[in-house]
């Protein structure tokens, strides 16, 4: 891969980036004029109403560049650990996990913030993680790509149905439990991206220092043992970041479909499988496409607007098809 | 050079519950061309993991120059041995020269480029196998044959004075076999890279060999040169078949003709 293509790819991402931005903090259920977009940002004329819709709307656009940033780099992660070209974050039953605490949260527990939302997500994520990767190393060889494909999708599927026996019998649990699951980025205030927002930093910065132990383990456990990689611990290290990363944006906006799927792949056609530049062009992307999916959502749902989840996956699932016909995703 | 003298102590390896080898003794001659030869399921293989450290074994040790390897620094020992497993995995669409670069992953520091002595050592691996005009061919586009020289030219980027090779052939047709063979013979003769591989072809592992561990059963049943070990009876022995020994007449080594109930 040439470096011209790597620098046009990073150049056009940024300005779809910014473009993105902008439509995303000008347009909605009700659209305002560029002076107020500039008032806004810079704090200034703050009484004027148009200028507030447009405050309201930054953290939601911050919260969709993070948070597809963070998905698409997840999906890096999990394709890259199980070797598994189709894997995304829900493949090492990551999501599912999240659902399961968070509905136990509601219909146990009660839970109203978002603080604990975070935490039993976290919390379920991680155990489902360690679950699933203890079921996958019994027997032969260890924890081997396939067999962690199989136990993720194995325990997902049981998890799943344990989320409905919470959700079913209770329709206020469901009715909590639905607008969390649909998957928004709308309702994510300043303070619910601080509170994620150094987990999600400290993941990205840790996933571009593992980039080259990637590398090498993409050529087989074998050679990379060869080589004098620690396979288990990168392994590890990168699971850690990538479940992370997932549901800490899980917790706050539902599980967004897609994002984590479609985004690698695509940059992989675009740039190859090199992981620190597939790492960053693709939380460069990631970020955008999320915010185009949610503007959308908001432009095609007037008055209300649809869910980004919904639009990721309305998206995600031609592109994705688009992909899979054109192409070589046999391997990664 | 340092010493490098690589010696099994008494191993006892294999898979969970499964024993495969039972107390193999083997140190590896220095400087040659060693092959390991056995039937399906002797535990050749096992024995090549072990030394390569991809598999620990239950009892005895591996030991480097007197050193247990499993207490050596993996990127200090990834210096010393290399392997080139049975079945190399690439990332699709990867370009040749990159990937023969992950063969410096040893040698590299955190978060540098790749440095001059890098890019030298990935040039020199490039030339040897012959593949300098592949540079910047994607590794899909390659055959069989051409794949192989790219994988070996990443083990030989990692500059090791002992190279192990699992079945380096197999998927190769005759002349692709001969053809990596000679440039691992080069290899050794130039360099003096201890080469140590598991073959199934009884007559180019006699001919290229200079050294033969026959394995059975988990044990090694013995060892010595070519015209030393390959001889109707131990044939009999390791594999169970009936032969007779010839001489190759291009190489002059051992050549064996199984015999057969049909003729």
């Amino acid at each position: 891969m040439s470096n011209k293509k790597i620098y046009l790819t990073i150049i056009t991402g940024t300005v779809i980036l910014i473009i993105a931005s902008m439509l995303s903090i000008t347009y909605g259920a009700k659209s305002v004029g560029f002076a107020d977009v500039i008032d806004a940002v810079l704090g200034r004329n703050i009484e004027n109403y148009n200028v507030n819709v447009v405050q309201a709307r930054i953290p939601r656009t911050v919260f969709g560049i993070l948070a597809g940033a963070a998905l698409s780099v997840s999906g890096v992660l999990m394709q890259t650990i199980t070797r598994n070209p189709i894997a995304d974050p829900s493949i090492l039953g990551v999501n599912t996990g999240a659902s399961l605490f968070i509905v136990i949260g509601i219909s146990v527990f009660n839970i109203q913030s978002k603080l604990s939302y975070i935490s039993l997500a976290f919390l379920g994520a991680m155990l489902t993680a360690i679950l699933v990767y203890k079921l996958a190393s019994m027997g032969y060889g260890g924890a081997t790509p396939i067999k962690l494909a199989l136990s993720g999708a194995a325990i997902s599927t049981a998890l799943s149905s344990l989320v409905s026996v919470f959700v079913m019998p209770d329709s206020s649990v469901m009715t909590s439990f639905r607008f969390w699951q649909i998957g928004s980025v709308g309702g994510a205030s300043n303070e619910d991206i601080l509170l994620i927002l150094p987990v999600v930093i400290i993941s990205l910065i840790v996933s571009v220092f593992i980039s080259s132990d990637l590398n090498t383990l993409l050529l087989s456990e074998e050679t990379a043992t060869a080589l004098g990689l620690n396979v288990n611990r990168t392994r590890l290290i990168a699971a850690v970041c990538g479940v992370l990363l997932c549901s800490s944006i899980t917790a706050l906006a539902g599980p967004i479909s897609f994002i984590g799927l479609m985004i690698p792949h695509l940059i992989r056609l675009l740039v190859g499988s090199e992981q620190k530049k597939l790492i960053l062009i693709s939380a460069l992307y990631g970020g955008s496409i999320l915010v185009i999916s949610d503007v959308l959502g908001r432009l095609l749902g007037r008055p209300g607007e649809l869910e980004s989840g919904i639009m990721t996956a309305l998206i995600g699932a031609p592109c994705f098809i688009a992909i899979i016909r054109r192409a070589k995703v046999a391997n990664i | 050079m340092s010493e490098n003298i690589l010696r099994a102590e008494q191993i006892h390896a294999g898979y969970s519950d499964k024993e495969i080898l039972h107390g193999v003794d083997i140190t590896i001659p220095q400087n040659k061309i060693s092959v390991i030869l056995g039937s399906n399921g002797s535990g050749k293989s096992t024995m090549l993991k072990t030394f390569c450290r991809l598999l620990c074994p239950a009892e005895g040790q591996v030991t480097l120059d007197g050193k247990n390897i499993s207490s050596i620094n993996s990127k200090t020992l990834a210096k010393t041995i290399g392997l080139l497993p049975q079945n190399s995995i690439a990332p699709e669409g990867i370009k040749v020269a990159d990937l023969v670069a992950r063969g410096r992953f040893p040698y590299r520091k955190f978060m540098t480029p790749l440095s001059k002595h890098d890019y030298e050592a990935i040039s020199e691996a490039m030339c040897f196998m012959g593949i300098n005009d592949l540079a910047d061919a994607s590794i899909d586009e390659l055959s069989g044959g051409q794949r192989q020289r790219v994988f070996i030219a990443l083990s030989l980027a990692q500059q090791t004075d002992i190279l192990f090779l699992d079945e380096p052939t197999t998927f190769l047709d005759i002349a692709y076999q001969v053809e990596i063979l000679d440039l691992l013979k080069e290899l050794n003769q130039k360099r003096g890279t201890t080469i140590v591989m598991v073959l199934h072809d009884i007559n180019l592992s006699s001919r290229y060999a200079d050294y033969i561990f026959a394995m059975k059963k988990g044990k090694l049943i013995c060892q010595g040169t070519p015209a030393e070990i390959i001889t109707s009876e131990n044939i009999k022995e390791i594999y169970g078949l009936d032969s007779i020994v010839i001489e190759d007449p291009i190489s002059c080594s051992p050549f064996i003709i199984p015999d057969s109930r049909c003729y």
